[in-house]
């Protein structure tokens, strides 16, 4: 089949079921024709992306598949194009994207079945677009459409947080999801625009090298981290994803944890070429994702919301990708966002089958859900053992890799950070583990029964996935500058011999010997120093007290300096015609005067004047 | 044979009678018929110049002018007949309720 169709329909097929859903209202009140609709569009994409991607697999010098189109003609040149590109970068994340959203579709189906047909249905077209801009982020031959469709998709995370739109605290999540990550792509926009003054295009391949200066490439880098550090939830921008997961668990597990949170990643791996040339801010990166890993793994040891445990461990694993992507070199970063992808979605997924089980997020509302609920404990299990780089598993390999490349690019606190975060890990997910399955039954899990197979399907090809993804997935994403292939090293041994120790502390701490108790003493204190709020209240601070002022003062200055030179203006007016309208008398015989004067002017003028 | 100047003499005190009767009349109709003397004055000059220079210019465009005069005169009269039903007067400063 012509590959070229292929790469349209992995776009045009979402498209086409977002825009028949978004118009025609009574097809998407309707919530079986809308999922079925979405589902299949879904289903095109990622057999399209299948197909393309199977090419690329061990061949990445293999010819891009691309079309391009003009699109803003500007002074009798085309300032940019949109199309599609398919080469060894985009086809991979083509894959994992709609492999995960046609996942988290089909799952929804039984996630949201109490749901009233009505609101049903505009979920599932807010899937659509969400996937047609996904897949139009990533396929996109230039920065332009990236960053057009990387607006698209904050837009259907804010309408899908705000999915419940009745809850207030769902509107405010989805107003500061929409709010930071805003102020965080001012930074891709400033950013395309120096790329554009200094290239005069928007293409992340900076031929020739000449026109471009280390200190340009610098400021596009750094600027392009900003939207990334927002987008990716780096810190300090990272206040808003654990609030987004007030939308629903499988929007959770789709937008912010498997693919749209690791747009921000991906674009430093699409742009790598700008970012190779800026060693300043690799260095950042480097420091920054070691940080933010470090950082997130800490706060969500402390978090009794199930969701919002997941949430930060998300942080934390964009830590390691954007340090792995610091270090200099692409391959790992993308590794680990590919394998993320497939155990975090499955994470979340679990996570939301106990919640449609026991209907609380608290950790402590659940305990002993073992014995109700085998299928989705067991992939839950596999999950955070993938999670917390079990030897043999997706995480274990992606996550040793990218230790690897920082102990190679000779970023030691970045490294060890890393290696700090990932006995966290381990610790943290023990514990949601033990405390959801094990231990003795809350009373809300008494109740409990497992969920439908609609639900346990996705979550069985994403378990599968988690289990094999990283023997499979190394040559998938094998990019240009190498990777060594299935090996094991010392580095990564030690790793993984600190993260089982984790997980032997948290069985030990919170084992199903005890009843699942909150860390107490100093652990509280270290808490309360590390939790998120401190970063939120510095937010607000600088909100109330800077912001405010400066707004207050720019009101003043419109209000009393510009606004008054407009009224000025006016005024100036109205005197002048107070005056003038005196000239029209209604009496013909002044304006037949004034006819005649003129014509004696004019006369004289044409008689003596001049020439 | 009269001499062009001459013809151009008679214009121009036609055309001099007219502005001042435009000037001095209040009735709608003399202001009218001021206008229309002004309006041959230009005809007699057309009509001058183009026997003066030889060719039918002139008096095409003098032609043109009387058909465009009646056309006038016609607009006009229905003007006067209307300001006549409003205000019971043909003349002109009894109208000035357009002043500003």
């Amino acid at each position: 089949m012509d590959k070229l169709l292929l790469a349209e329909a992995i776009v045009l097929s979402p498209l086409a079921a977002a825009v028949v859903l978004l118009v025609i209202a009574p097809l998407r009140r309707n919530h079986a024709i809308s999922a079925s609709v979405t589902i299949l569009a879904t289903t095109v994409s990622l057999v399209s992306a299948l197909l393309l991607a199977l090419d690329f697999t061990g061949n990445p010098d293999l010819a891009p598949v691309q079309q391009q189109w003009p699109w803003l003609p500007a002074g009798g040149h085309i300032m940019a194009t949109v199309g599609v590109y398919v080469d060894a970068i985009s086809a991979p994340m083509l894959v994992v994207v709609s492999l995960v959203a046609l996942c988290v579709q089909v799952y929804s189906v039984g996630y949201l079945g109490h749901e009233p047909s009505n609101d049903r249905g505009r979920y599932f077209a807010y899937h659509a677009l969400f996937a047609f801009s996904m897949l139009g982020l990533v396929i996109a031959p230039n920065l332009l459409q990236l960053f057009l469709c990387w607006e698209l998709v904050g837009l259907a995370s804010y309408l899908l947080i705000g999915y419940y739109w009745t809850k207030p605290s769902a509107g405010r999540a989805a107003l500061k999801a929409f709010w930071v990550t805003k102020f965080a792509d001012m930074g891709l926009m400033l950013g395309l625009m120096v790329l554009y003054v200094k290239t005069g295009g928007f293409d992340w391949t900076v031929t020739p090298a000449s026109t471009l200066q280390t200190i340009d490439h610098e400021w596009i880098a750094g600027l392009l981290l900003m939207a990334v550090v927002g987008k990716s939830a780096q810190f300090p921008l990272h206040v808003w994803l654990p609030d987004a997961m007030e939308g629903p668990t499988p929007v959770s597990a789709l937008l912010h944890a498997a693919t749209m949170v690791a747009a921000g990643v991906y674009l430093i791996v699409r742009s790598y070429p700008i970012f190779e040339g800026a060693p300043t801010v690799l260095t950042i990166m480097a420091w920054l994702g070691g940080g933010t890993a470090l950082y997130a793994a800490t706060v969500a040891v402390f978090q009794d919301d199930i969701k919002k445990v997941l949430a930060f461990s998300t942080c934390s694993q964009l830590g390691y990708m954007v340090a792995a992507l610091g270090s200099g070199t692409l391959v790992a970063g993308y590794f680990h966002l590919t394998t993320h992808a497939f155990f975090k979605a499955l994470l979340f997924l679990g996570a939301g089958s106990v919640i449609h089980a026991v209907h609380s997020n608290n950790l402590h509302d659940m305990g002993g859900l073992m014995r109700k609920m085998k299928p989705t404990a067991a992939m839950f299990i596999i999950g955070s053992l993938a999670l917390a780089g079990f030897p043999m598993l997706s995480g274990f390999f992606s996550k040793d890799l990218i230790l690897e490349e920082l102990l190679h690019a000779g970023h030691i606190v970045p490294l060890a950070c890393c290696v700090l975060a990932a006995g966290l890990t381990a610790f943290y997910m023990t514990r949601v583990v033990m405390m959801a399955f094990f231990g003795e039954p809350s009373q809300a899990s008494d109740h409990a029964h497992e969920s439908p197979a609609v639900m346990l399907a996705p979550m069985a090809l994403l378990a599968v996935l988690s289990l094999v993804a990283g023997l499979l997935m190394g040559d998938f994403v094998a990019l240009k500058d190498g990777y060594a292939g299935f090996h094991i090293t010392a580095l990564g041994m030690t790793v993984s011999a600190i993260g089982i120790a984790a997980i032997g502390a948290g069985i030990w701490r919170f084992g199903p010997s005890r009843r699942a108790t909150p860390l107490g003493g100093p652990a509280t204190i270290f808490a309360g120093l590390v939790a998120k709020a401190p970063v939120d209240q510095t937010f607000e601070l600088f909100y109330r007290r800077v912001l405010d002022r400066v707004s207050a003062a720019a009101g003043w200055f419109d209000r009393y300096v510009m606004d008054g030179l407009v009224n000025l203006a006016g005024y100036a007016v109205l005197v002048a015609a107070a005056k003038l309208r005196k000239l029209q008398t209604g009496n013909v015989g002044d304006y037949v005067y004034a006819i005649v004067g003129g014509l004696i002017v004019l006369t004289a003028f044409g008689v003596f004047g001049g020439n | 044979m009269i001499g062009l100047p001459a013809v151009l003499l008679v214009s121009a005190a036609l055309f001099a009678l007219g502005v001042y009767g435009v000037l001095s009349r209040k009735n709608a109709i003399g202001l009218l018929v001021a206008v229309e003397l002004m309006a041959n004055a230009v005809n007699i000059n057309l009509v001058a110049f183009s026997n003066h220079w030889g060719g039918v210019a002139g008096q095409v465009f003098a032609l043109f002018t009387i058909a465009l005069t009646v056309a006038e005169v016609a607009v006009g009269l229905a003007i006067i007949i209307l300001l006549y039903r409003a205000h019971k007067a043909v003349e002109v400063d009894e109208a000035a309720e357009m002043s500003g």
